[in-house]
């Protein structure tokens, strides 16, 4: 697109920002021996939230799978998160972005705080959100990526369809006329608080690895690297399902694909090099299950939990519901988990299955890139398929429909 | 110089997250009749980058670039 050359909009290409974090993570992976992932902490959060009110945690079986080992500020999964928040908003200030945006539409709320907890809920029973058990991954060759894959895109076309519908978009208030001007003066105050925290948060990290922290350190610096680039790169799993779905719009798919080759194949080189096993989990019906309510959840909350942390720190408040949303979900599969009985229905069946023991390193990396290539040419055919359709309605009525198959 | 260009329509979009931004626009495009000017503002950033992207798109054209305005974004398009 033309205008995008004369960026007033200084966002970083989604290729450029994928890329950079497929490198990233395959770099974490080989300093610490664990992925770039959030929602397992969000779980633990949940946990010690409960904790504040009394509840004995000690006896479920999903905290001691997760380990509750210290307070999320002594866990690098936990410096993972509030990196990432801070690296977020660091950019978002620096850029000068930072407003508090309020829906208009009240039923969003709702909307976001339901879809939340449906997204929280399917990503911690399948073991893992759009990122342990899809972008970060597909590079450790777990099997049960692959399956959460395709039943997150099962989810989120249902999702889309949910969306579209008159009762749950609503309409926008159209007015006559071009409005009152709104020409805002331009504040600096932003880019300045940004510098002051991107300092502090610098500072911290230094501390934590001057102290011998070096997990902590590793966590708080890659959250921060990750929050800067989720943010610059507006990287959105959700919208890389759903917008291909809705108007066929395929670029965020595309480049979440070209960022997970990089990484298969960093990963390797660092499996094969430092004799690491890769992080597998299990594939089970509850991954297929839990990847279909996690499509459809982040839909319904328009984010999924990483997208969810960089609109939060934009000022998008909506998103505190999302949030509170994700936290609930988790911790709610947590007590399912063994008091419900949902390991014994739909996990225990399973196996943990990874691909590099079955085939090797090279013919796992090999059969990660030809999916990875399969998977790409769906994604542009359906991109390219949707725009067939357009032009040939758009001779008549212009035409913005959704309905193209 | 750009905000004294006179809209017949405006569809005043900030608040609104991602995708409502541009699924609204593109609504609002298909119901109004051809040869107007609409206005759209928005403060949504994945909506700076996928509501002039979609309209061009199907077949709209904007009438200019789109206009920063702290931390909103301006939008004119032909219907």
């Amino acid at each position: 697109m033309y205008f995008i050359k004369h960026s007033i909009l200084n966002y970083w290409n989604p290729y450029i920002a994928l890329l950079l974090a497929g490198i990233l993570s395959a770099l974490y992976f080989a300093f610490t021996g664990a992925v770039w992932a959030v929602t397992g902490e969000f779980t633990r959060l949940g946990g010690e939230f409960l904790g504040l009110f009394g509840a004995d945690i000690s006896g479920w079986a999903y905290f001691d799978m997760i380990r509750m080992d210290g307070t999320t500020l002594t866990r690098p999964g936990g410096w993972m998160i509030w990196g990432m928040f801070a690296g977020a908003l660091i950019m978002v200030l620096l850029s000068n972005n930072f407003k508090i945006r309020v829906p208009r539409q009240k039923r969003r709320y709702v909307q976001g705080l339901f879809g939340g907890i449906i997204a929280g809920f399917g990503a911690r029973l399948a073991l893992g959100c759009n990122l342990a058990a899809f972008f970060t991954g597909v590079p450790q060759f777990s099997l049960h990526s692959w399956i959460f894959i395709v039943a997150t895109g099962a989810g989120s076309y249902i999702g889309a369809k949910i969306v579209q519908t008159r009762w749950w978009k609503g309409k926008p208030a159209l007015a006559k006329g071009g409005g009152k001007s709104t020409v805002k003066a331009t504040r600096t105050i932003q880019p300045f608080v940004g510098g002051v925290i991107a300092v502090l948060y610098l500072s911290l990290i230094v501390l934590f690895f001057a102290q011998g922290q070096i997990l902590l350190g590793f966590g708080a610096l890659f959250g921060a690297l990750f929050g800067i680039l989720i943010e610059r790169g507006q990287i959105c799993f959700t919208s890389a399902f759903r917008d291909l779905w809705i108007m066929g719009r395929s670029i965020m798919a595309k480049a979440i694909i070209a960022g997970m080759a990089v990484s298969s194949v960093l990963t390797i080189a660092v499996i094969a090099s430092y004799g690491m096993l890769p992080i597998t989990q299990i594939a089970a019906p509850s991954t297929f299950i839990g990847g279909a309510l996690f499509g459809l959840g982040i839909v319904m909350a328009s984010s999924c939990e990483t997208g969810m942390m960089y609109r939060l720190m934009e000022g998008q408040i909506l998103y505190f519901t999302v949030f509170a949303g994700n936290i609930a979900g988790a911790t709610f599969l947590a007590f399912a988990w063994d008091h419900l009985g949902v390991y014994d229905l739909f996990v225990a069946s399973g196996a943990e299955l990874n691909l590099v023991p079955a085939f090797g390193p090279v013919g796992a990396v090999l059969a990660t890139l030809l999916i990875l290539l399969a998977l790409y040419i769906i994604v542009k055919l359906r991109g390219d398929n949707y725009h067939a359709v357009l032009n040939v309605k758009k001779g008549g009525k212009r035409y913005a429909g959704t309905d193209a198959s | 110089m750009q905000e004294q260009m006179q809209a017949d329509f405006t569809l005043d979009l900030r608040g609104e997250s991602c995708p409502y931004p541009v699924i609204y626009t593109l609504d609002t495009l298909e119901g109004l009749e051809g040869g107007k000017l609409l206005k759209i503002i928005t403060d949504c950033p994945a909506s700076f980058r996928n509501v002039p992207e979609e309209t061009v798109k199907r077949g709209y054209q904007l009438a200019d670039f789109p206009i920063k305005n702290g931390q909103d974004i301006l939008f004119y398009v032909y219907t």
